[in-house]
C-alpha cells in the first residue's frame, strides 16, 4: 500500500515494446499535495511513463499505486480521481469547445447542472468563448487551453500534465500556474512533464530527472534553489535546474562550425 | 523546373510505400495488393484492351469500337476514382511541399506527377495501350498516333478527375454544397435512363449526340488512333486542347481560397441539441457517447456526401441492373441494390471507427468507463444512420416497383437491407479493431480505408448486388415472392452475428488498445 503521504508510487516499472526497452525499472514516489516535475530528454520515456500511470499503456512489469490503490487500466474509481492532459491533447476536433467539455464532464459522471456550470465557467476563464469554431479551427495554444480545461473539469485529486506550457501565450501560462498553485494548496497533486525548465524551477517543489531508457538519475526538493540559490549534487554546485539537467543527462552543445 | 528534386520526391513516395512493408500486416497487404494489381493488369490488358482492338478490326468498325471502349474507360476511370477514391491520394500536399526549395509551378507539377504515377492509373493506361497494340497488330493503324493519343487521353482523365475532385471538395465545404452534389449525382444517375427512351423515339438525336461527342477526349483519341492525316491531327488537337483547359481550370480551382462552413450558434441552442435527444434513447450510460458519434458522423463532409448519394445510387443500380427485361429482373436488381443504402453512407468510418478520431482516441481509455462503450456507441450511431435510409428506400421502391404491388416484393428487399445493416456493422466492429488505419477526417476524396476495410465494403457491396443475380440462375424460386420467408433466416443470422460481434469486439478492445493507439496517433 502507498503510504498515506504519497499520491503516486511507482515500483520497478518496466515497459517494453517488443525488444525495445522504453522504461527500465523506474521507482518513484510523489507526495500528496506536491507539484512534481518529471523531466528528461526527448525519447527518455516520460510520455510512456505517463501512459502507464494513466492506464493508456500496460506496464510490462512493476506496479503503480495512485492515492493508495493499485492502479490498472480497468481501475475506473481511480480514473475518476485523475485528470489527464495527454501529449496529443486528446481532443475531438469536429466538436465545439463547449460540446467537448460537456462530453468529458458527462463521461466523468458530472450531472447536467454541474456540467453546464463548469463548462461555462471554464470557457469564460480560459477565454474560449469564440463561437462558430470547432476545435479543429482553434490555434495550438487555444487547443491546449481546452485540453487543460478537460483535465480539471471534474476536480481531480491527481493531475497529469504532459508538456502543458509549450505553445501557450504568457497570459495563459500565468493563469495555468495560478490555478495549479491553488490546486496543490488544496492538497491535490500535480505531475508535470515539461521542457520549459525555468517554469518547472519556479512552479514545482519536487523534480525527478530520467534518462534513456526511463532510468531515474535524480529526484529531490528543488525549493532549495529558491532558498539557498543552488543545488548540491555529487560534490558539485548547480545554480539552476537547467545546469543540473544538462549535467545529469549528459547533453552537450555541439560545435557546428559550418552553421 | 527542378526535375531532380521532383524525381527525388517520387523516389521518396515509393520508399514510403516500401516502408509500410516493415510490419507484418504491411507485408501481407503489399503482397495481396501487388498480386491483385498484377493479375488485374494482365487480365485487363489482354482481355480488355487487346481484345477490344481485335474485335474492332474484325467488326470493320474500328473507330466506333474505339470510341465506345475509350469512352467507357474514361467515364469509369473518372467516376470510379471519385466515388471509390482509388488513385486520388495526394501523397504530398502543397503545404508539405512548401518545405522544399520548389516554386509554386514546380510544386503543382510535383504533386500531380506524384498523383499520376499511382498504380491505379497505370491500370487504366495499360488498358488503353492494349487497345492501341490490338489496332496496330491486327490492323494497319499508326502505333505512334495511337500512343500519343492514349498518353494525352490518360492525362485528360487524370486532370478531369482532379478537377471534379477539387471542385466537389470545395463545394462540400459550403453550406449548400451537400444539396448541390446530391442534385448533381441524381441528375447524372437518372440521365442514362431518361436519355435512352428519348433516343429510341428519335434516332436522329443519336447522330446529334455523336456529333457533339466528337469534341470530347475519348472520341478525339479514337479519331487519332484510327485515322491519319487531318483527322488524326484533329483528334490529337482536341485532346491537347482539353488537357490545356483542364490544367488551367485545376490551377484556378487550387488557387481559390478555401471556404469554411460556419455554424454560428446562439447561447439558447448551446445545450439543446436534437442529436442529444436522439442519443438519449440509448440510455444514460450510452447517451453521451452516442451523441458524440452522431456529431462525428454528421459533421463529416465525406459521410454526408456518401449518405446523400446512397439513395440515388441504389436507384441507379436497380434500374440499370434491371432495365433489360421487365418485372422480375427489376425486382431481382432491387433485391441486391436496395440493401446498399443501409451501409454505404457510414461505410468509411464504420469499418475504421477510430481512424479519424486522431489524438482523441486516448480519451476513451482515460475515462472512468468501459472503453467498449465507445466502440458500441459508435456502431449504434452508424446503425441508426444506416437504418434511417431503409424506410424511404422502401417507399421509393414501392412507388417504382412493378404494379400491381405485392407486399412481399417490398418486404424482401427491406429484409435484405436489414441483413446487410447488421452484417456490415458487425463486420465493421472487427475491422475497426484489427484493420485500423489513420485517416484524415476532413478529406472528402480518396480511398483511405485499410485493406481489410476495403474488402469489407467492396466485398459486401458486390455480394449484395450479385447474390440475387447468381440465385436467379441457380435457384430461381429463391428470389420469387412465393419464397419471401427465405429472407428471414439470413436476417436472423445477421442479428445474431451482430450481437456476438458487439460482445466479442468489446471484450477484445482493451487488448488492442496499445496497437490502435500507435496506429491512430501516427506512431506505427
Amino acid at each position: 500500500m502507498t503510504p498515506a503521504t504519497d499520491a503516486i508510487r511507482i515500483t520497478n516499472l518496466v515497459k517494453r515494446y517488443g525488444d525495445s526497452l522504453a522504461v527500465g525499472n523506474l521507482s518513484l514516489a510523489v507526495p500528496k499535495g506536491s507539484m512534481f516535475g518529471f523531466l528528461g530528454p526527448n525519447g527518455s520515456g516520460k510520455s510512456t511513463t505517463i501512459g502507464c500511470l494513466t492506464g493508456l499503456l500496460d506496464p510490462s512489469s512493476g506496479t503503480v499505486e495512485i492515492m493508495g490503490g493499485r492502479f490498472t487500466a480497468e481501475s475506473a474509481d481511480l480514473k475518476r480521481r485523475m485528470g489527464v492532459m495527454p501529449e496529443t491533447l486528446g481532443l475531438f476536433e469536429p466538436l465545439y469547445a463547449h460540446e467537448f467539455l460537456g462530453f468529458v464532464a458527462r463521461m466523468y459522471g458530472l450531472g447536467e447542472a454541474d456540467t453546464r456550470l463548469r463548462v461555462s465557467e471554464l470557457l469564460a476563464a480560459l477565454e474560449l468563448t469564440e463561437s462558430g469554431k470547432t476545435l479543429a479551427e482553434y490555434s495550438t495554444g487555444m487547443r491546449k487551453r481546452v485540453a487543460f480545461a478537460a483535465a480539471v473539469i471534474h476536480s481531480p485529486d491527481v493531475l497529469f500534465l504532459d508538456e502543458p506550457f509549450e505553445s501557450i501565450d504568457p497570459a495563459g501560462v500565468a493563469l495555468m500556474k495560478q490555478w495549479l498553485r491553488r490546486f496543490t494548496e488544496q492538497g491535490r497533486t500535480v505531475f508535470i512533464t515539461s521542457h520549459v525548465l525555468e517554469t518547472v524551477e519556479r512552479l514545482c517543489d519536487r523534480v525527478a530527472i530520467i534518462t534513456k531508457p526511463g532510468k531515474l538519475v535524480w529526484q529531490g526538493d528543488i525549493t532549495v534553489l529558491a532558498n539557498d540559490g543552488a543545488i548540491q549534487y555529487d560534490g558539485q554546485t548547480f545554480e539552476s535546474l537547467e545546469a543540473l539537467f544538462l549535467h545529469l543527462t549528459g547533453e552537450k552543445y555541439a560545435d557546428l562550425h559550418w552553421l | 523546373m527542378n526535375w531532380k528534386l521532383i524525381g527525388d520526391l517520387i523516389r521518396l513516395r515509393y520508399k514510403l510505400m516500401w516502408a509500410k512493408t516493415r510490419s507484418r500486416n504491411g507485408k501481407i497487404a503489399l503482397f495481396v495488393i501487388g498480386y491483385l494489381l498484377f493479375a488485374l493488369l494482365v487480365a485487363l490488358l489482354s482481355l480488355g484492351g487487346l481484345g477490344a482492338g481485335i474485335v474492332a478490326i474484325q467488326s470493320g468498325k474500328a473507330e466506333r469500337m474505339a470510341q465506345v471502349v475509350l469512352s467507357g474507360l474514361f467515364v469509369n476511370a473518372v467516376f470510379g476514382t471519385i466515388l471509390l477514391g482509388f488513385g486520388m491520394s495526394a501523397v504530398f500536399s502543397d503545404t508539405e511541399l512548401r518545405r522544399y526549395p520548389l516554386h509554386e509551378r514546380e510544386r503543382f507539377v510535383a504533386r500531380h506527377f506524384l498523383g499520376i504515377v499511382d498504380p491505379f492509373w497505370f491500370l487504366i493506361l495499360a488498358l488503353e495501350i492494349g487497345l492501341v497494340v490490338g489496332l496496330y497488330v491486327y490492323g494497319t493503324y499508326s502505333l505512334l498516333n495511337g500512343a500519343a493519343a492514349v498518353l494525352l487521353l490518360f492525362l485528360c482523365g487524370y486532370l478531369l478527375t482532379r478537377v471534379v475532385g477539387v471542385w466537389i471538395d470545395q463545394l462540400m465545404a459550403t453550406r449548400s454544397g451537400s444539396m448541390v452534389v446530391l442534385l448533381l449525382v441524381m441528375t447524372l444517375s437518372l440521365a442514362p435512363g431518361t436519355l435512352t427512351p428519348l433516343v429510341r423515339k428519335n434516332p436522329g438525336m443519336l447522330h446529334q449526340i455523336v456529333a457533339v461527342l466528337r469534341y470530347t477526349p475519348p472520341f478525339g483519341a479514337a479519331a487519332a488512333m484510327t485515322h491519319s492525316g487531318g483527322q488524326a491531327a484533329f483528334g490529337l488537337g482536341t485532346i491537347a486542347i482539353w488537357a490545356i483547359l483542364l490544367t488551367a481550370v485545376l490551377l484556378v480551382l487550387e488557387r481559390r481560397p478555401a471556404e469554411r462552413q460556419r455554424v454560428v450558434r446562439n447561447s439558447g441552442s448551446l445545450w439543446d441539441s436534437p442529436l442529444d435527444r436522439v442519443a438519449a434513447i440509448f440510455g444514460p450510460r450510452m447517451a453521451p457517447t452516442v451523441g458524440f458519434w452522431l456529431r462525428f458522423y454528421l459533421r463529416n463532409n465525406r459521410f454526408r456526401m456518401l449518405y446523400l448519394f446512397s439513395l440515388p445510387l441504389a436507384a441507379f443500380l436497380t434500374f440499370n441492373m434491371g432495365r433489360r427485361e421487365a418485372g422480375g429482373t427489376l425486382f431481382t436488381a432491387a433485391l441486391g441494390a436496395l440493401p446498399v443504402v443501409a451501409f454505404i453512407g457510414t461505410s468509411r468510418i464504420a469499418v475504421n471507427q477510430y481512424g479519424y478520431v486522431g489524438g482523441g482516441f486516448c480519451r476513451f481509455f482515460l475515462f472512468p468507463t468501459d472503453p467498449g462503450v465507445s466502440l458500441r456507441a459508435g456502431n449504434y450511431a452508424a446503425m441508426l444512420l444506416g437504418a434511417c435510409w431503409i424506410p424511404p428506400t422502401a417507399i421509393l421502391w414501392a412507388f417504382f416497383a412493378p404494379h400491381p404491388i405485392d407486399w412481399r416484393m417490398i418486404f424482401m428487399p427491406v429484409m435484405n437491407a436489414v441483413t446487410a445493416l447488421f452484417l456490415f456493422h458487425g463486420v465493421g466492429l472487427w475491422t475497426s479493431l484489427y484493420g485500423p488505419r489513420r485517416g484524415n477526417y476532413d478529406k472528402s476524396l480518396g480511398n483511405d480505408m485499410s485493406l481489410i476495410g476495403n474488402i469489407a465494403v467492396v466485398g459486401l457491396m458486390l455480394g449484395c448486388m450479385f447474390l440475387p443475380m447468381v440465385l436467379r440462375f441457380t435457384w430461381r424460386a429463391a428470389i420469387t415472392p412465393d419464397f419471401w420467408w427465405l429472407t428471414l433466416p439470413p436476417a436472423a443470422l445477421a442479428v445474431v452475428f451482430y450481437a456476438a460481434s458487439l460482445r466479442g469486439a468489446s471484450a477484445a478492445f482493451p487488448a488492442r488498445r496499445e496497437r490502435m493507439l500507435a496506429v491512430v496517433e501516427g506512431k506505427a
